[in-house]
């Protein structure tokens, strides 16, 4: 195994919510190690006064000397970790300033989090995955054209998807819905095959990302086994042709979306997250079902729509079905509870995620859900930006998989 | 000899006064050793487990973070077995169990609000206000029972 | 979750700070040494730790004391000594009570001439509660709403 990525821990609370130890274990997993940067009184004075924002904590104030011993070069780190206490201002403003200052000054990727004593080492090791990947393999990310024949599969919690790639083209895709998590991945991966034409003996390297990562990548053998914040940025700007410069890559997904700030094609913040179902996926799913359409029916029945129109918060799913059936009890169109569904959405993640990431253009749409029309428009107005949504996004992870896997092709 | 709760409790200085003036301190270091010598699930560095914001419900409701009701699982106890305390005003450099802004808000309500003797001062200065800081905190102590009132 | 076996169980664990212009750290884990009779003692950059029963680190910190009462200042410690979940080099970094007692270091030379000042003075009887005047008491009542 490589040195150890060493990720410096700013934080206020994690000890006496008991999470400190779900901290360590999620970083030991991915063959990391937390540590807190040693600075003097006098460091913590100084550093606290010159960035200006007077918080009263005194561990605040440690988080901020310590943020600008990194950022100043005082003290080696490869990542970044801030935690604080979820449901605390004085916190929530130093975590946003502090993902803001490091990620504008040095080129440290950084995430930040709010626990509860609930955290769980779980919860934070895509996180810490993702950090440890952009600390560790810099190089393999540094990858610009996918070369030889590779395969990428993506193991979603609703969908797994599977590519094919030769030469930098897409040549195979396949899709299915998540059910036994193996079977769905040999079924699109079969899928990806034929369309490509090619056989498994054909395949360079395999890459896999997406919730069944571990299991899938065991079972196919595969070269890259990769979490999907660093595998979805790569492959955003990949598809969209934007690998140079900044850009925004926004991921909502079946079970959480992704909001991550992106330059030159390697994420430098990320958030992952969402309170409740009803800020995913999921939820456009039970509208459409409700509706009586195919979820493919969503959008361009969104598109005639007017959101406004119906008052839908889906801040919790079963509330929000509730309000979409009161909706169309009291006669509202299906267009616009269509269109307020697609709102509804994209305004929480909006406001519960994409607050803690810089904006910048171009915003890129990718996941099955950037196929929903309503929800791309929704976004795009929220944002007063045009969302661009790449050819293939829906198969994002897998593309993303295949570009990488080719580092590994000829025992690179 | 009576229980006094030192704020910052982390306080060397009240600790040391407490003490030196023959009654015992009360402060963070008698919280976490009370935990890190009790055998259960380990939660380092400090073993305060994910059940101790739970506890901290008596002193705090569930809307307040998790840090603060931690803090008060270890602060609480310690509040209400005190007889007397000592307040130093604004710790701005006290961290860790005094990190909390919150916290410490809350603990001073409550310290001030228990009915028991409480001196509150500034950190001195200067050697004169190093005296006077002194001769405050020994003629507090020394106002205080000598037997504790059980 | 792992179980979690408690070391030191029943002991107290002390700081004992040094600041003074007549006995270095160094010199007071010597003269502790001396005296330490049996109680374990661990040298640090600003002084000594002490653990044992309650009574020996007691007896122990009170004979340490006289060495210099204006300048020796003791704290409880949470954790025994050497402890790796307070170590610096298992944190990385100090960890954050270090730098509170920075600050508190930087404040103790105005504690001790504070403490010397004490030490030549009588310090005054506390004042007794006066006994109440019945006038007063007659008047309060008086006034008093039925």
């Amino acid at each position: 195994m490589s040195e150890k990525v060493r990720i410096a821990q700013l934080s206020c609370g994690p000890e006496y919510s008991g999470v400190q130890k779900e901290i360590y274990d999620a970083a030991a997993m991915v063959d990391a190690e937390v540590f807190f940067p040693d600075i003097m009184l006098d460091d913590v004075r100084e550093g606290f006064e010159s960035f200006g924002l007077d918080v009263r904590s005194p561990d605040l104030k440690l988080a901020i000397g310590r943020a600008k011993a990194l950022v100043e070069g005082k003290i080696d780190a490869d990542a970044v970790f801030i935690a604080t206490c979820f449901r605390c201002a004085e916190a929530a403003i130093v975590r946003n300033e502090l993902r803001r200052y490091i990620h504008e000054n040095s080129s440290l990727p950084v995430v930040s989090y709010s626990f509860t004593e609930r955290t769980t080492s779980g919860t934070l090791l895509t996180r810490m995955e993702a950090l440890t990947t952009i600390a560790r393999r810099r190089a393999l990310l540094a990858r610009e054209e996918q070369e030889g024949i590779t395969l990428g599969i993506d193991s979603g919690s609703s969908t797994t998807k599977a590519v094919v790639m030769k030469e930098n083209e897409i040549v195979g895709t396949g899709w299915l819905p998540t059910t036994e998590v193996l079977k769905s991945a040999e079924g699109a991966v079969d899928l990806a095959l034929a369309e490509a034409g090619v056989t498994m003996n054909d395949i360079q390297a395999i890459g896999t990302t997406g919730y069944g990562r571990y299991l899938i990548g065991k079972h196919f053998n595969a070269q890259l086994v990769q979490e999907e914040l660093t595998v979805n940025s790569k492959g955003a700007v990949y598809l969209a042709g934007r690998q140079h410069g900044p850009a925004t890559v926004i991921d909502i997904g079946g079970m959480d979306n992704k909001a991550i700030s992106v330059l030159d094609g390697i994420p430098g913040t990320f958030t992952m997250g969402g309170i409740c179902a009803g800020a995913s996926g999921r939820f456009l799913e039970m509208t459409a079902k409700r509706l009586g359409i195919d979820i493919t029916e969503l959008g361009p029945l969104a598109m005639k729509g007017m959101g406004e129109k119906v008052p839908m918060n889906s801040y919790c799913i079963v509330f929000g079905t509730q309000s979409l059936v009161n909706a169309l009890a009291e006669g509202s169109s299906r267009e616009d509870v269509a269109a307020a569904a697609c709102h509804s959405v994209a305004e929480q993640v909006f406001e519960q995620q994409l607050q803690e990431v810089d904006i910048k253009e171009p915003v890129i749409m990718v996941g099955g859900t950037s196929l929903i029309q309503g929800l791309v428009y929704a976004m795009g107005q929220l944002l007063q930006t045009e969302v661009v949504v790449p050819h293939h996004s829906q198969y994002i992870g897998a593309v993303g998989s295949a570009l990488l896997a080719s580092g590994f092709v000829k025992g690179e | 000899m009576v229980k006094v709760f030192i704020y910052p409790a982390t306080s060397l200085i009240l600790s040391d006064m407490v003490a030196r003036f023959g009654h015992e301190p009360l402060g963070s270091a008698i919280g976490i050793r009370e935990r890190i010598q009790t055998p259960g699930f380990e939660s380092p560095p400090l073993q305060i487990t994910p059940e101790e914001p739970k506890k901290g419900l008596k002193w705090a409701a569930v809307e307040v973070p998790s840090g603060v009701r931690g803090r008060m699982a270890v602060y609480g106890p310690l509040i209400e077995a005190a007889e007397a305390a000592i307040i130093v005003r604004n710790p701005d450099f006290a961290f860790g169990c005094m990190g909390c802004a919150r916290t410490n808000e809350l603990v001073l309500f409550h310290l001030r609000n228990r009915g028991f003797p409480v001196l509150e001062l500034d950190y001195p200065t200067s050697d004169d206000e190093g005296a006077a800081f002194v001769a405050a905190i020994r003629e507090f102590l020394e106002g205080l029972p000598k037997e504790a009132s059980q | 979750m792992a179980e979690y076996v408690p070391k030191y169980v029943g002991t107290v664990t002390k700081y004992v700070f040094v600041e003074s212009p007549l006995l270095t750290p160094k010199d007071l884990a010597v003269r502790a040494y001396e005296i330490s009779g049996g109680v374990m003692i661990k040298e640090t950059c600003f002084g000594l730790q002490v653990t044992g029963t309650p009574d020996e680190v007691e007896a122990l910190v009170a004979k340490v004391r006289e060495f210099d009462p204006s300048h020796i200042f003791v704290k409880d410690r949470g954790f025994p000594p050497g402890d790796e979940r307070r170590c610096r080099a298992n944190l990385g970094g100090a960890r954050p009570g270090y730098l509170g007692h920075e600050f508190e270091m930087g404040k103790v030379r105005y504690i001790s001439k504070g403490l010397e000042a004490a030490a030549t003075t009588v310090p005054p009887l506390p004042e007794k509660p006066k006994p109440f005047d019945a006038r007063r008491l007659k008047k309060l009542m008086d006034a008093e709403e039925p």
